[in-house]
């Protein structure tokens, strides 16, 4: 065995607060060796950032600390807070998971990544300064030198993230911590952002610890994982197995099975029920037993770690009797069964035509608009007001029952186009026909009549909720505001409702605060259903959840849409979500679609670049698949001001043939009927690249 | 009551204690100002010149002023005049800004420009002047003086209501009340406003005491509560040249007016303790 750079040894962290301690993490040990990446996995509220912040001496007043957390063999809460400080930042770094707050707005961002050096290594300014441009080269900024003097907001996501790992690499650290760096980006971004940490951790041999909730993240880059669940470690041991076939305890076995899988799309997940035990009660046996399907008897015990293999070892007795037992039963049958996704129906009713659609929003107006310009003849003052397409002629037809999802980086409109399709926003131009009847120019009276039929479910389970409103009033409202029920009739419809989402009726007296997360995004589902639509836009409505609830809501969509014959546009940038519950998929790019086709169509070439780039960039941790080739994208998605001339995708294709992308718009080109890609590669060179995703071997 | 059926219920919680001491202890000022006049030992213009500034004493507990009148019996007489000042002034404020607030923010475009507009033209009259121009045309008495005040703060109101429902317009639940088709009302009172109470309450509570504050430099200027009427305001303003021979004449009635401030800021804040059920700690 290496040196271990971090060696942390039965740490226990309970908060106290209120009269009541909770413990946040339970007595545990992990090691990191020079150069190895550990990954750390669980749901919120497993202890992950605690971890993280443990080891940092960071932890917020009200945490007790017990344990060693040994940084290079020295306990790092037998130093003084001064020493602690001053190993911050020179010799263990943090890269935080939101890149659009952790840096400082008004502080250019050379500036920011020069204060480690002047602070930890006494440089002058002026060469503090040289060497922050340097590290924005190393982390793959192009122009180093402008970007050293541009502030935040003038940097795009995945920009920023890269000036924050600069910043954490300033002082050439040792062990590097990474809290979700990754979740709030794009897929296409995350990908670079994981490219890069990996030529890092190989060029500067450096240590890192990786919180995500990602498992597919994880293992991009990790050499060993640990499961943690309710801070407690439950499983901890190299990758290949943990994240393998290999893994032993039902916890990470439930994880593995929630997840929507590319190369494996089957009618339902298999979640985890229930939620997170209450941390403040002390559970005497295991404290995955309530929710796991494998509890009997012997699980009421006290579960010490047992060794299942080499290095490898899991806190559940019946590790190795459960081994190749899955998580549930109907898992096991895989095969053909596990495969049939659900028919397509192209028989359905046209429900939703959109036709043409424009959004443009104003981004010069005003003074600023005003243009002079005394060259040419005429009144030399122009007001030339600038505005950005967001969403440029979309035409798109949703039929009855079907789901069609659209999936595209942030910023190419996808959000905008659903929104523009019940109305929230109102488009400049184009038709939207539900029933055939235009949504758009519909007057008012009409356009609420109308909006009984389609609905939407928001993202932010946070947010979507009035926190001054019970889950009765919330879900009453609409009922009584599209006359469907009346007096008593009222609260029998919410039960109703409730049980629709699977929530029992005592919900109802609750505060939205009162409520987890997925329970809050039940209530929202509840509230979008609550007027009987034909329509909803789900608008990344699982991206804010963990893999297990998000499991459970995709199950619920599904579900429910086979008992009420509703049709979905799913809104989402994650191609797994996407290819999981949709017939159909969509892909769009700047404004505009760029392939359109049934799912299966789109997996598979013949694909347009961009969805080959999109498929290439989604971390992968499937069995026997994995992406041949890996295509990257640089840069991010930028809005058009201009009428695009020529394809949408010319800007960052890596497949460009040349001068005919930038002034031709591309034709479509259709391989199979419903399936269209807008390129000017020909259809049979298309279909020759190699597939991203490998197709498993059906499992007989 | 019925016990509740579980566990994991919203359990009763005690109330705050600011929220206790705060309405406790206005609920006292208030008492004064209903019933001072029948406690007072004196009568509120009753003057003596013969026992001019007399420090405080058996007789006289909080001493006697430059016209021999009882300061105890004046503090208690001008709980009224004050406590109406202040809060009408802030509930005319709150009446006019919330209202205006809300649909600048929410209906943007025009409205919002002419409202925000006519806020920055009230915004840079000074506050006095302002007064003194609304009281100037007409004859001075405690109501108008209330008014003036009340619409010197509407400007405040107005931009922090405002900045407060753009927060709050944000938030997705909006949304999915204008994808119901919610008539603005509803949304604005239903949805909004009461998410934005939290600062809008605790801007009241501190505007009052400015109220206050405000009505007595008017007062002070001849232009609101007319001597020999008691108002606190008016009495610590009266009291200036004395302040080295007689300091009770001024700190009597400023006690009582921070008494009265940090009551009113107590009640505030628990207040928005039990309003916001965000604040209440009982999460699953």
């Amino acid at each position: 065995m290496s040196e271990a750079i971090l060696d942390v040894k039965n740490l226990t962290v309970a908060y106290e607060g209120g009269g009541r301690s909770s413990r946040a993490l339970n007595d545990i040990s992990f090691r990191i060796e020079r150069g190895k990446v550990l990954g750390i996995v669980g749901e919120s509220g497993s202890g992950k950032s605690t971890a993280a912040m443990a080891v940092l001496g960071l932890l917020p007043g009200g945490a007790k600390p017990s344990g060693q957390v040994l940084f290079k063999g020295q306990d790092i809460y037998a130093k003084s807070p001064e020493e602690r400080r001053a190993l911050r930042g020179r010799e263990i770094s943090i890269v935080f998971q939101d890149p659009f707050t952790s840096l400082n707005p008004s502080i250019q961002v050379g500036r920011q990544i020069a204060e480690p050096l002047i602070l930890h290594k006494g440089m002058e300014e002026k060469a503090a300064l040289q060497e922050a441009e340097n590290l924005l080269r190393e982390v793959g900024i192009t122009d180093p030198a402008r970007t050293a003097k541009a502030y935040p907001h003038q940097l795009s996501g995945g920009m920023k993230q890269r000036a924050l790992i600069a910043t954490a690499l300033a002082c050439d650290p040792e062990l590097m911590i990474l809290d979700e760096p990754t979740t709030a980006l794009d897929v296409t971004i995350e990908a670079q952002i994981l490219d890069l940490l990996e030529a890092l951790r190989v060029k500067r041999n450096l240590s890192m610890m990786f919180i995500s909730h990602n498992l597919g993240v994880i293992a991009r880059l990790a050499d060993e994982v640990c499961v943690l669940y309710a801070g407690d470690v439950v499983e901890y041991g190299p990758k290949e197995t943990v994240l393998g076939p290999g893994h032993r305890h039902p916890y990470t076995k439930g994880l593995l099975a929630s997840l929507p899988k590319l190369t494996d799309r089957r009618d339902r997940l298999f979640p985890i029920p229930g939620r997170l035990p209450d941390l403040s009660q002390t559970i005497p046996g295991c404290i995955f037993e309530a929710r796991c399907p494998f509890a009997c008897k012997g699980c009421g015990q006290p579960q010490p770690l047992q060794a299942v293999g080499a290095d490898h070892v899991s806190r559940c007795w019946r590790s190795l009797e459960l081994a190749d037992v899955p998580w549930r039963a109907d898992d096991a049958e895989g095969g053909v069964a596990a495969h049939s996704t659900r028919e397509h129906q192209p028989g359905g009713e046209m429900l939703l035509e959109a036709r043409d659609v424009v959004k443009r929003f104003t981004v010069v107006s005003g003074l600023p608009a005003l243009k002079f310009d005394a060259s040419g003849g005429g009144f030399p003052l122009r007001y030339e007001p600038v505005s950005l397409r967001a969403v440029d002629r979309v035409t798109l037809s949703i039929r009855q029952g079907e789901t069609v999802g659209l999936v595209g980086e942030s910023g190419c409109g996808k959000s905008t186009f659903g929104r523009c399709l019940i109305r929230l926003i109102e488009p400049q131009g184009g038709e939207v026909l539900l029933r055939g009847e235009d949504i758009l120019s519909a007057s008012p009276g009409r356009h609420r009549a109308l909006m009984q039929e389609a609905q939407i479910i928001f993202q932010n389970p946070d947010s979507s909720l009035n926190p001054r409103k019970t889950v009765r009033e919330i879900l009453a409202r609409p009922i009584r505001l599209f006359g469907i029920a009346e007096g008593a009739e009222v609260d029998r419809k919410v039960d109703e409702l409730l049980d629709m989402v699977r929530l029992s009726p005592r919900y109802a007296s609750r505060y939205p605060h009162q409520m987890s997360g997925g329970e809050k995004q039940r209530v929202g589902i509840a509230r979008a259903l609550a007027s009987k639509p034909k329509f909803i836009v789900c608008d990344e409505a699982v991206s804010a959840l963990d893999v297990s609830v998000q499991a459970s809501i995709l199950n619920l969509l599904a579900d429910l849409r086979d008992e009420l014959n509703v049709a979905y546009l799913f809104i989402s940038h994650d191609l797994s979500v996407i290819s999981h519950i949709a017939d159909r998929i969509c892909v769009m790019y700047r404004g505009g679609i760029v392939e359109l086709g049934p799912t299966e169509r789109i997996l598979q070439p013949p694909y347009h670049p961009y969805t080959e780039a999109l498929l290439s960039a989604v971390p992968f941790i499937e069995k026997g698949a994995r992406q041949r080739e890996r295509i990257r994208l640089a840069g991010s998605v930028t809005g058009s001001t201009e009428q695009i001339v020529g394809c949408r995708f010319q800007d960052r294709c890596p497949r460009k043939l040349g001068g005919i992308c930038e002034t031709v718009t591309p034709p479509a080109r259709s391989s199979a009927e419903g399936h269209e890609i807008l390129c000017h590669i020909p259809l049979e060179e298309l279909s020759g690249y190699e597939s991203v995703l490998e197709p498993l071997e059906r499992r007989a | 009551m019925a016990l509740p059926s579980m566990a994991s219920a919203p359990r009763r919680r005690p109330l705050p204690a600011s929220l206790v001491w705060g309405a406790g202890i206005f609920a006292f000022v208030l008492f004064i100002a209903v019933a001072g006049p029948f406690l007072a030992p004196f009568d509120y213009d009753q003057m003596n010149i013969l026992k001019r500034m007399q420090a405080p004493s058996a007789v006289h507990w909080f001493g006697t002023d430059e016209f021999g009148r009882d300061v105890f019996s004046r503090v208690l007489y001008g709980a009224r005049l004050s406590i109406a000042m202040g809060i009408g002034a802030t509930m005319i404020s709150l009446a006019i800004g919330v209202p205006l607030g809300l649909i600048a923010g929410y209906y943007r475009g025009w409205p919002e420009e002419a409202i925000m507009r006519g806020v920055d033209v009230l915004i840079s009259i000074p506050p006095i002047m302002l007064g003194l121009l609304i009281l100037a045309v007409t004859t001075p008495s405690v109501w108008k003086s209330a008014l003036a005040v009340g619409v010197i703060y509407v400007p405040i109101m107005v931009r922090l209501t405002r900045s407060v429902c753009l927060e709050v317009m944000g938030e997705e639940f909006v949304e999915a009340a204008k994808a119901r088709g919610e008539r603005g009302w509803y949304i604005l009172f239903s949805e909004i406003l009461p998410n934005a109470w939290p600062p809008i309450i605790v801007e009241t509570a501190l505007r009052v005491t400015f109220a206050i504050m405000l009505g007595a430099a008017l007062s002070f200027l001849g232009l609101g509560v007319q001597p020999p009427a008691s108002d606190w305001g008016l009495m610590i303003a009266e009291a200036r040249p004395f302040i080295h021979q007689a300091p009770w004449i001024a700190v009597a009635p400023g006690i009582a007016l921070v008494i009265t401030v940090i009551a009113i800021n107590l009640l505030g804040d628990g207040l928005r303790e039990i309003l916001d059920p965000r604040m209440k700690r009982d999460r699953l």
